[in-house]
């Protein structure tokens, strides 16, 4: 490009010319092919007060504009860090990413499973294996995991699957089935507010948080169930109940317009 | 109930106006008729309405079904029919006042005709065949497979002469298809292998029991199974209180004669904490079954327990927090339908624990023609059976066991200074 020293005999130039310019500055534009093409790229330091002839506003053209470089960024995004995570014969645990992708590139063989982003995941603790089975699908690729590190995939079709049982036993604990809940004392020291001694859910209504006497929320939600009601499934065919309903809502529909209505005429009144 | 109505109005219509009309010059050779005749004498005979006491061939109202259902008695056919039917006064086929149907089962007729002259013609051969000495027959082997393919061709004419028949047809779908003829069971495996076949094939797939358990298995006998009178689809979960008592079995033989099978439940799913894996239970097996076309009925409660159950019933209980059991149920064939020796196999076959079903299919040469599964998991009600048949870990349940995270390991450390 050009050199700063390139431009002291232009600015020479313009300085000479200036008091002309002024004069027939609504007549004249100046507009060398140099300057133009300077002020696109570089900024020129301003030596005198008076405004300068290369700082005028330029024209751009389209075929200048397409050959830069302006849209390079959006073309080239960052990089998804997709791909292998595990290669083939490594130890995973259930949860262990093996392999990310866009679209189901591989699929989920033995003891693996897909995310919703098709991640291809380990689902079982073992070795990991990349495969084909023709026998499933001819052409798909398949990541699978195995228990035992010589052991290869897909298995013999007719022999029984592998599976660990990854559990251990605990002793078995009973359901609880009281409730411990807040309760407030109010006597003259003040309230006293803490937690009792559990209480059976079926005796009935306790105080409960917010000073109320009743029975816990999921025991009012299974009442109907206790009592033996439930909801009749509704029946597409039964158009009597079907007009049933829609006369309902249409009354009730009515009945907010009329409230509405009541609302706006008592406005108005005020 | 418009919808049938609807649809069997042209029949109405026919019945009432034309027909009467049409037929005052022609000579037919069905009996003559009066519109509506039928149901006008048949109503006076009826001395209460036809509500109160609906006929299962002739209601058509859902509601009336549903109170027919109530009863204990299915209607028959379709809604459509029975509409149909109500004011078609019960006239038979040859009677209806169609002239193309007419002309088409006259079709159908000569068809089923021809059809009868070469089933005796087959059989004279097949006899002829039986009758000649071996030499003259072109070998032993020779004439052993020409027999088999002419039997094979004549069920398959016999099966030809009656698929066309709109009675046989009518039969059937009204389930009063008489199993020991062999359009009737020909009818009845297509209507099963276009559905129900299918999905039980699905689920025992799906559900892994065919690799685990068996290596293959193709169903060529419907199962259905009972637990009290509940039917069980393939693969339901079945409540432990329900399974206490043994199942009951419909198996739907599509073949003629009688077989001998052999009726397994294994469960492949019984959790074996010491090994990390699953064990197999043998919960039920009996050998020497007759099943048939006609006698389909097999309950396993039922059998002998000196000629018939080597292992009695043993009610499925899962642990609380283990993975469903799937019971599979398998009826397999016994060899050339020989009986096996009883006390032979009670005395070999005694540990239910880990009793491979592949193992006993080769020792006694068994064959899976039918399978069905259902399933079991922890309830409500299976701390009460657990107790009841003496389960040993009822108060242990399973847990998931901690995994153990594999250690942080830096990737390529370098590239990140």
């Amino acid at each position: 490009m050009l050199q700063p020293r390139f431009l002291t005999p232009l600015r020479a130039l313009e300085r000479a010319f200036t008091p002309s310019i002024r004069s027939a500055s609504s007549l004249y534009q100046p507009q060398s092919l140099i300057t133009r093409t300077l002020s696109a790229n570089l900024t020129i330091p301003k030596t005198t007060p008076t405004p300068s002839l290369l700082s005028f506003s330029q024209v751009r053209y389209a075929s200048h504009a397409s050959q830069g470089t302006a849209n390079r960024h959006s073309r080239d995004p960052a990089g998804k860090r997709l791909g292998a995570k595990r290669s083939g014969g490594e130890y995973v645990v259930p949860g262990c990413i093996i392999f990310k992708q866009r679209g189901s590139k591989w699929f989920p063989g033995d003891n693996c499973a897909m995310g919703r982003d098709h991640t291809i995941y380990a689902t079982q603790a073992g070795y990991v294996r990349y495969y084909l089975d023709p026998l499933q699908h001819p052409d798909r690729k398949y990541i699978g995991v195995v228990f035992d590190k010589e052991d290869k995939l897909p298995y013999p079709r007719n022999a029984p699957s592998r599976r660990r049982l990854n559990m251990v036993p605990v002793p078995r604990l009973e359901p609880i089935a009281e409730q411990s809940d807040l309760v407030a004392n109010i006597d003259e020291n003040g309230v006293q507010v803490g937690s009792v001694a559990a209480a059976d859910a079926a005796t009935g209504p306790q105080l409960r948080p917010g000073y109320m006497y009743r029975e816990a929320n999921w025991v009012i939600g299974r009442a109907a169930e206790a009592a033996g009601v439930f909801a009749k499934p509704y029946d597409n065919r039964n158009r009597w109940l079907a007009w049933r309903k829609r006369q309902a809502r249409a009354e009730r529909a009515a009945e907010m317009k009329s409230l509405r209505g009541n609302k706006k005429a008592a406005k108005k009144a005020k | 109930m418009a919808h049938c109505e609807r649809a069997s109005k042209p029949l109405l219509q026919c019945i009432r106006n034309s027909y009467a009309r049409s037929l005052s010059g022609v000579q037919v050779q069905t009996r003559g008729f009066q519109s509506t005749s039928g149901v006008a004498d048949a109503q006076p005979e009826q001395s209460q309405p036809f509500y109160k006491s609906p006929d299962p061939s002739l209601v058509s109202s859902p509601r009336l079904e549903r109170r027919l259902m109530r009863q204990g008695t299915a209607p028959i056919g379709s809604r459509r029919r029975r509409a149909a039917l109500q004011t078609a006064g019960g006239l038979p086929f040859e009677q209806l006042p169609y002239q193309c149907f007419q002309e088409a089962r006259k079709v159908l007729l000569a068809d089923r005709a021809q059809k009868l002259e070469e089933i005796e013609s087959m059989r004279q051969k097949i006899a002829r065949l039986q009758a000649q000495p071996v030499e003259q027959a072109g070998g032993e082997i020779s004439r052993k497979s020409r027999v088999t393919a002419m039997q094979q061709h004549l069920e398959k004419l016999k099966i030809l002469a009656d698929i066309n028949d709109p009675l046989v047809k009518r039969k059937f779908e009204d389930g009063q298809g008489d199993m020991s003829k062999p359009i009737y069971r020909y009818l009845a495996d297509r209507k099963w292998r276009e559905y129900r076949r299918k999905i039980l094939v699905q689920r025992i797939t799906q559900m892994n029991v065919v690799p685990d358990v068996l290596p293959q298995c193709d169903p060529v006998v419907e199962t259905k199974l009972y637990f009290g009178k509940r039917q069980i689809g393939p693969g339901d979960f079945v409540l432990a209180k329900d399974s206490i008592t043994a199942p009951k079995l419909d198996v739907q033989m599509f073949e003629s004669g009688e077989k001998l099978v052999t009726i397994a439940v294994v469960d492949p799913d019984v959790p074996n904490v010491e090994a990390d894996s699953f064990d197999f239970k043998m919960h039920y097996l009996a050998v020497n079954v007759p099943i048939s076309a006609v006698s389909t009925k097999v309950d396993l409660s039922q059998l002998s327990t000196d000629s018939q159950v080597v292992l009695p019933w043993v009610a499925p209980v899962s642990q609380k927090g283990s993975p469903y059991h799937r019971l599979s149920v398998f009826i397999m064939e016994q060899k050339d339908s020989q009986p096996l020796d009883f006390a032979a196999v009670k005395a070999k076959e005694t540990e239910r624990e880990n009793m491979l079903m592949r193992t006993l299919q080769a020792r006694y040469h068994l064959k899976a023609i039918g399978a069905h599964l259902f399933r079991s998991q922890w309830d409500q009600t299976t701390l009460e059976v657990m107790k009841q048949i003496g389960y040993s870990d009822a108060d242990v349940e399973l847990r998931r066991k901690k995994v153990e995270p594999l250690p942080y390991k830096r990737r390529n450390p370098s590239s990140f200074r």
